[in-house]
């Protein structure tokens, strides 16, 4: 019971990189949006920076995770 | 279907591989199998296209060979000249990506023997144990420390990570050594979290439709989306860790090249080889 509600505690850091994938994403589209030919170039440095992005986000799930089927 | 008493989910997911059985003082865990059966179709492939492969490819050649020309250009693009981890990378990137759709294949997570009253599945998907991941971490952790001293000798790699102004060095030489090892723990903990949270995912989406299996096309149809959702998942993070490595491998490289500056060595790099600088026909 304790760790169930822990793990919905971690999930709340899963709040910033929520935002942060969604301003990534948005300038992403606004650079393709400006300059089509570019989305070879963009493609890359997009990925690598969501990935680096959502790894916040996934500490938290897999704290939570851990809470939730080892915690006990 | 059984009561289910309350707090108990119905939903089972082991954070851990389950042991199927022991070799000698080896414990022969389920996601070892996961990890052998990839490593064995990647085997069986490349042995099948590379005694089939003809220099003008078929239709069906060239429909595998095309992911991996088009990984090849974003990881030759990334250096002037092959260089030996750029197989390294393709490596990691087919190795993840066959272990993570192995994982969704139908009988992977269900299928076992029954212990104490669960079932201890056969096969489960190497990347959902952090034995795996880590493993692969490790080799590219390895890998790029290794390029780091090969090209900038080992004094001018620890050269690089005591940073610019000398005097700094009592604080920045800590910081710079655990950033070098954060990204082991970042590799690692990506790859395990996204693929075994698709695992669990997944069996929360069977187990909901189970309970409401009254309404029959539900249970098809829901886990159907979430299995197409991680088709895709699966591609994506075998893509990152691979582009991620590769990040770190150029990284390690181009500081020799041209200092701190990375725009600098790039347009170098690209001057000198013009047939890199076009942008990967994604």
């Amino acid at each position: 019971m304790d760790s169930n509600l822990a793990a919905g505690l971690a999930m709340i850091g899963a709040i910033g990189p929520g935002i942060g994938l969604g301003i990534g994403f948005s300038k992403a589209m606004e650079a393709l949006g400006r300059n089509p030919e570019a989305s070879g170039t963009i493609f890359v440095p997009y990925i690598l920076g969501l990935a680096l992005t959502e790894a916040i986000g996934i500490y938290c799930l897999v704290v939570a995770l851990i809470l939730i089927f080892a915690g006990g | 279907m059984p009561e289910v008493a309350a707090g108990e989910s119905l939903i089972h997911v082991a954070i851990k591989a389950e042991e199927l059985f022991t070799l000698g003082p080896l414990e022969f865990t389920n996601s070892m199998v996961g990890a052998l059966l990839a490593s064995a179709i990647l085997l069986a492939a490349a042995w099948v296209f590379m005694r089939r492969a003809a220099l003008v490819p078929t239709r069906t050649q060239s429909l595998i060979e095309f992911p991996i020309e088009w990984l090849s250009t974003i990881v030759a693009g990334s250096t002037s000249r092959w260089r030996g981890y750029v197989a390294l990378i393709i490596g990691l990137f087919l190795m993840i990506l066959v272990s993570n759709w192995l994982g969704l294949l139908p009988g992977v997570g269900t299928i076992g023997l029954r212990h104490d009253g669960e079932i201890v599945p056969f096969v489960r998907p190497a990347a959902a144990d952090l034995n795996f991941t880590l493993g692969l971490a490790i080799v590219a952790f390895v890998v790029f420390v290794w390029w780091g001293v090969r090209v900038n000798g080992p004094i001018g790699y620890l050269k690089e990570l005591v940073g610019e102004p000398r005097y700094m060095a009592p604080l920045m030489f800590p910081i710079h050594l655990i950033s070098e090892l954060s990204r082991l723990v970042s590799l690692s903990m990506r790859l395990f979290g996204n693929v075994f949270a698709g695992e669990v995912l997944l069996a929360t989406m069977l187990a909901l439709t189970t309970a409401v299996v009254f309404v029959l096309p539900l249970a098809f149809f829901v886990p159907a989306v979430f299995l197409g959702l991680e088709l895709l998942f699966g591609l994506v993070q075998a893509l990152v860790f691979a582009l991620l490595a590769m990040t770190y491998i150029t990284m390690a490289i181009a500081e020799h090249e041209g200092g701190h500056d990375d725009d600098h060595s790039e347009a170098s790099e690209s001057q000198a080889h013009p047939q890199h600088s076009e942008p990967a026909s994604a």
